[in-house]
């Protein structure tokens, strides 16, 4: 049967990864393509790659350090970060990713994501919903790393997404991002129940307890990791790893 | 060699990196002369069937590719969407398909009640079916990574060699004499697709 | 060309002289070291064992009582799991140049895991770290990676720093590796700073540098320790990485230093194609003088050609933005050390009857002050 996705999630910031916490404070964590190639040997199932600070600064994608991560991966590979139009899409694909995310060019054309999915298929592209909790404890989606209330629900805005063509949902926590916490299961729920695509869980993973509970509590398709694999433990020293195989499928089978 | 065919639909760069990481060598082409004289030919696809079935349809591309799989008989991959493509017709379009091996490709079907997503979409295990020069040497818990709709119905088991469970078993990899298609994509695959491209070279 | 009778050293290493039986001076310097620290004899771990306990006993009340470099490697894992076996309550240390593979990060984290030790990274900019490497490389000098090195000791500096820890543990063995020649291997801060500035492109942000005042403020003011337990006990490294594999599931790769791919492509690569220098000889020699192997054998090693791995060569000038043409030049080119730059060698030649009292002090290695504040490097 098919594999619980786990899947480590890399933010690039200029040329470098980093990781955030709560999407704020930058940490070094290396070079791209060396990591890369270190997951590569790990044999992990998956990558995601977002260019954190693409939309904000209104830049094109760095196509020529994807070359090099695509170069250096023989599993998929999914890119997301200041893609606007169906011809950047193309470029990345043909770079030898496999899938796109887009998280803030859909606020301004919604349209965007069933062009792209008429082009290149609705399973080649993810939507990435960012969601903080506001004073009052609702949850609200925002765009531009974080910076720009949207004010759409996250169930709601997921299921527009899901009927102009969306094929996955990268939906992450802000609240819970790089605090090891957990993930917010009540908001995966929330988000998974409402949809038919899958939805991959991002934001708050800790341990690989942490990974099943978005599975099973959270009715996740799919899980997204950063910190967990990136440090050595939480609050220490930067140590690309990737949870044992064995371990993993005792929690998502 | 191989030669991997570009008709504008499909990711060869990545073939080609998992080639040269076995160690061997590969060119890309449209050129029907340079696809002429090509030894071992893989066949790329990811989209829609029917887009993909007229780009071939131009340009030469069939001609060419009927004479070397089907006169010359030269060893032919198809990956994924070019897997579907050797297959007689798919219920994704209405262009008739390559027809080389005797099978359609249809949509998933599950009933009502089933909570599994279309595309099937991850690491999947495969489990050999007819023997074949291809499936040698395969681990015990062999898998590759899947992405499609719509998958491949052989109309006898003797074509079917790999099958995959996803809700039911389907033929996730397809024979017929020096004709194979996979419905995976080895070079997405770490090792495990390495050792399927391993075989495809020494055919 | 002469080959010294006992060891494997030829006249090929920098500074070396032979006396009457054909003995190297580099041999004599083991020897010396050896008869110091009483390595290998109960004297000698009835030394370390005081050592052991006096960083037990300033350490207390504190949340590590030392600092352990660690780089996946044999020495530095080894080090690691004496120091928990001693008693001690170590804080692990990588300075991460991006430039590790992936058996690096996965023996650390192994060894590391069953230990339950904590782990302190600095990593580097990765194109700062490339711009550093590229302008040693285009220095024409041999130490493509002494940036690392200095990098290291000012990142180990900094955690025992931040712990107020005052000891740090090096997995150095001088019989095991011998003590590299100093014309081959030579960093300080001014080295580096000055190499950079001539022939790199960008400011230095995340490079931690060790220049002269924060070398003096570390061992002056904040009187942190250097100790190298492995000079004062036998260490074989065979029966090390077996324990290691065995113990821990950790993984040979196959060469010293071989994992981290800068370190390798320096090793094997660099310093044979354009120095003529295979740094083989290090471990190859010091295992001859020490009688693990036969000289014969040492030499006959020797002659085979280093492991290299395979596109290597093509990965370093990517990363580095460097063209065939330019990685030729270089190649082919003079070869210079550290004498062509400025660095602070004057100045430790002055200060050498303060180093020895430090060195004594174990607030500088010995190692340091033989073959830093000598005019003849040894």
């Amino acid at each position: 049967m098919l594999k619980t996705r786990v899947i480590p999630c890399l933010l690039l910031r200029d040329e470098s990864l980093v990781k955030t916490v709560q999407f704020r404070k930058f940490g070094y964590i290396g070079d791209p393509a060396n990591t890369c190639r270190i997951f590569n040997e790990l044999e992990v199932d998956e990558l995601a790659f977002l260019d954190i600070t693409a939309s904000k600064e209104n830049r094109e994608p760095n196509y020529k350090i994807l070359r090099e991560i695509a170069n250096e991966c023989f599993m998929p590979l999914s890119y997301g970060g200041g893609i606007r139009s169906i011809q950047m899409a193309e470029i990345i694909f043909n770079i030898g990713f496999e899938k796109i995310i887009l998280n803030s060019y859909p606020f301004e054309k919604p349209n965007i994501i069933s062009e792209l999915a008429q082009a290149f298929g609705s399973q080649s592209i993810i939507i990435a919903i960012d969601v903080k909790k506001n004073f009052f404890g609702k949850y609200e989606t925002f765009g531009l790393s974080g910076t720009v209330n949207k004010k759409k629900k996250p169930a709601a805005w997921a299921r527009e997404v899901q009927d102009l063509g969306a094929g996955e949902i990268l939906l992450t926590s802000i609240d819970h991002e790089g605090t090891w916490k957990g993930f917010d299961l009540d908001l995966i729920k929330q988000v998974a129940d409402s949809v038919s695509i899958p939805v991959i869980a991002h934001g708050g993973a800790g341990n690989i307890e942490d990974i099943g509970k978005a599975c099973s509590k959270g009715h996740a398709s799919a899980v997204a990791v950063g910190s967990m694999v990136v440090y050595q433990k939480q609050g220490m020293g930067v140590l690309v790893n990737f949870p044992d195989k064995n371990n993993l499928s005792k929690v998502i089978g | 060699m191989i030669t991997i065919i570009d008709y504008g639909m499909g990711n060869t760069g990545s073939i080609v990196n998992m080639l040269k990481k076995i160690g061997v060598k590969s060119l890309i082409t449209s050129n029907p002369e340079e696809i002429a004289k090509a030894r071992k030919i893989i066949l790329p696809g990811v989209g829609h069937f029917d887009r993909a079935m007229e780009k071939i349809n131009q340009n030469s591309l069939r001609e060419i590719l009927d004479q070397k799989a089907l006169q010359e008989k030269v060893p032919f991959l198809g990956i994924c969407l070019g897997m579907q493509l050797l297959t007689k017709s798919s219920e994704e379009g209405k262009c008739p398909g390559l027809g080389w091996i005797p099978a359609k490709t249809v949509r998933f079907h599950f009933p009502q009640e089933s909570t599994l997503k279309i595309p099937h979409m991850g690491w999947n295990l495969v489990q050999r079916s007819t023997p074949s020069p291809l499936t040698e040497n395969f681990e015990t818990e062999h898998r590759f990574y899947f992405v499609h709709s719509y998958h491949a119905q052989v109309e006898d088991e003797k074509y079917s060699i790999l099958k995959t469970e996803y809700g039911y078993f389907f033929d996730s990899a397809i024979q017929k004499d020096n004709i194979f298609g996979v419905q995976f994509h080895p070079e997405k695959s770490h090792r495990f697709g390495m050792r399927l491209l391993e075989n495809f070279a020494r055919l | 060309m002469k080959i010294c009778s006992r060891c494997i050293y030829d006249s090929n290493v920098p500074a070396i002289t032979f006396d009457e039986n054909g003995v190297c001076n580099y041999c004599k310097m083991i020897d010396d070291l050896k008869e110091q620290y009483k390595t290998g004899t109960s004297e000698g771990e009835k030394n370390l064992q005081e050592i052991v306990e006096q960083i037990k006993k300033e350490g207390k009340g504190k949340k590590y009582d030392c600092v352990v470099g660690v780089s996946g490697g044999t020495d530095s894992s080894f080090m690691i799991i004496k120091a928990v076996e001693w008693g001690l309550r170590p804080l692990a240390v990588h300075y991460d140049n991006t430039w590790n593979t992936a058996i690096a990060t996965e023996n650390i984290r192994k060894v590391l895991g069953k230990l339950n030790v904590d782990l302190y990274t600095h990593v580097v900019d990765n194109k700062e770290s490339d711009d550093i490497f590229r302008s040693f490389f285009l220095a024409n000098v041999p130490e493509l990676d002494a940036a690392t090195d200095l990098a290291l000791a000012e990142t180990l500096y900094r955690a025992a720093g931040k712990h107020d820890v005052k000891y740090i543990l090096e997995g150095h063995s001088f019989i095991t590796e011998g003590v590299a020649p100093l014309g081959n291997v030579y960093f300080d801060g001014a080295y580096i700073k000055n190499i950079h500035k001539q022939f790199g492109t960008m400011k230095i942000k995340t490079y931690p540098l060790m220049d002269f005042w924060s070398f003096m403020k570390w061992i002056l003011v904040k009187k942190i320790k250097k100790i190298r337990p492995l000079w004062y006990i036998t260490y074989s490294k065979q029966d090390a990485r077996k324990w290691l594999e065995k113990d821990f599931g950790w993984h040979y790769y196959g060469g010293h230093h071989l994992e981290n791919r800068m370190t390798a492509f320096n090793h094997s690569v660099y310093f044979p194609q354009k120095f003529g220098i295979d740094l083989r000889n290090l471990s190859l020699a010091a295992s001859a003088r020490a009688g693990f192997i036969t000289r014969e054998e040492a030499l006959e090693e020797y002659k085979k050609p280093p492991y290299i791995e395979p596109e290597l060569v093509d990965y370093f000038k990517k990363r580095l933005g460097l063209s065939d043409e330019t990685y030729e030049k270089v190649m082919k080119g003079p070869r210079k050390t550290y004498k062509d730059y400025k660095t602070y060698k004057k100045r430790f030649e002055l200060l050498r009857p303060m180093f020895f009292v430090l060195a004594k002090a174990n607030l500088v290695p010995m190692s340091f002050y033989i073959k830093y504040t000598s005019k003849n490097e040894i």
